[in-house]
């Protein structure tokens, strides 16, 4: 994982990506205890390639796989470890990137989705292994509840929140 | 609830939340283990049998 990270970084260093930051079970793991996960979910913002208003992962696979990484269906492998470069869908996406945690691995600088970010990325995604993500979560108590209200309202969660207690908090959100 | 599970839940608790109170680094490394074996797991002759019913 050091090493998966440490290319990460030289390819921002190098200008191929912005900003970028550890989501989905890893970014969790952060938080939470660990659980197994076969890929890494890498949130990246992206520069527009000149006179293009549309965003491409090409810089991303060119980049990799010139250095001898493979892909495997949408995954990049870096060092092992199958990487999914997830550029931002929604205003949501761009505010957790933006908002991102900075930490380490090993001397090894990083950053990861604010653990309230996760929560609203997993409740807007919906499945079944989400919502199970979002319940540790709330059971750890890793929560800024203040922080994820913010949030959830601003994104228009605040709805599919609701439901979520109904179903899974007994009604308690 | 009986007083033996009570137990069982209460050092649940205690080891997810001595597991929590790791560090990143110290968290992957143990993730890096978890997911070696569940691709061990995976690869195993037995699985794929089973995947072949």
């Amino acid at each position: 994982m050091k090493t998966t990270l440490e290319i990460i970084n030289r390819m921002q260093a190098e200008g191929i990506i912005c900003k970028y930051a550890i989501g989905g079970a890893v970014g969790a793991t952060f938080y939470l205890e660990p659980s197994a996960t076969f890929d890494i979910d890498i949130f990246v913002s992206l520069k527009n390639p000149q006179g293009s208003p549309l965003l491409t992962l090409t810089p991303i696979y060119d980049y990799l796989t010139s250095r001898g990484c493979q892909t495997d269906k949408e995954y990049l492998m870096i060092e092992g470890w199958p990487v999914q470069f997830l550029p931002p869908g929604d205003a949501l996406d761009e505010e957790a990137l933006q908002q991102a945690v900075e930490t380490e691995v090993e001397h090894v600088r990083t950053w990861v989705i604010s653990a309230e970010h996760l929560v609203a990325i997993a409740l807007r995604t919906g499945r079944a292994k989400d919502f199970a993500r979002i319940l540790q979560f709330v059971e750890a108590g890793v929560l800024d509840p203040n922080q994820l209200d913010a949030i959830l309202k601003r994104h228009g969660l605040l709805e599919k929140w609701e439901q979520f207690g109904v179903k899974f908090l007994r009604g308690n959100p | 609830m009986s007083e033996w599970m009570r137990k069982i839940l209460e050092s649940k608790r205690a080891a997810r939340q001595q597991l929590r109170a790791l560090t990143f680094s110290e968290k992957l490394k143990l993730l890096e283990k978890l997911r070696e074996r569940s691709l061990a797991i995976a690869e195993s002759p037995l699985r794929r049998r089973q995947r072949n019913r």
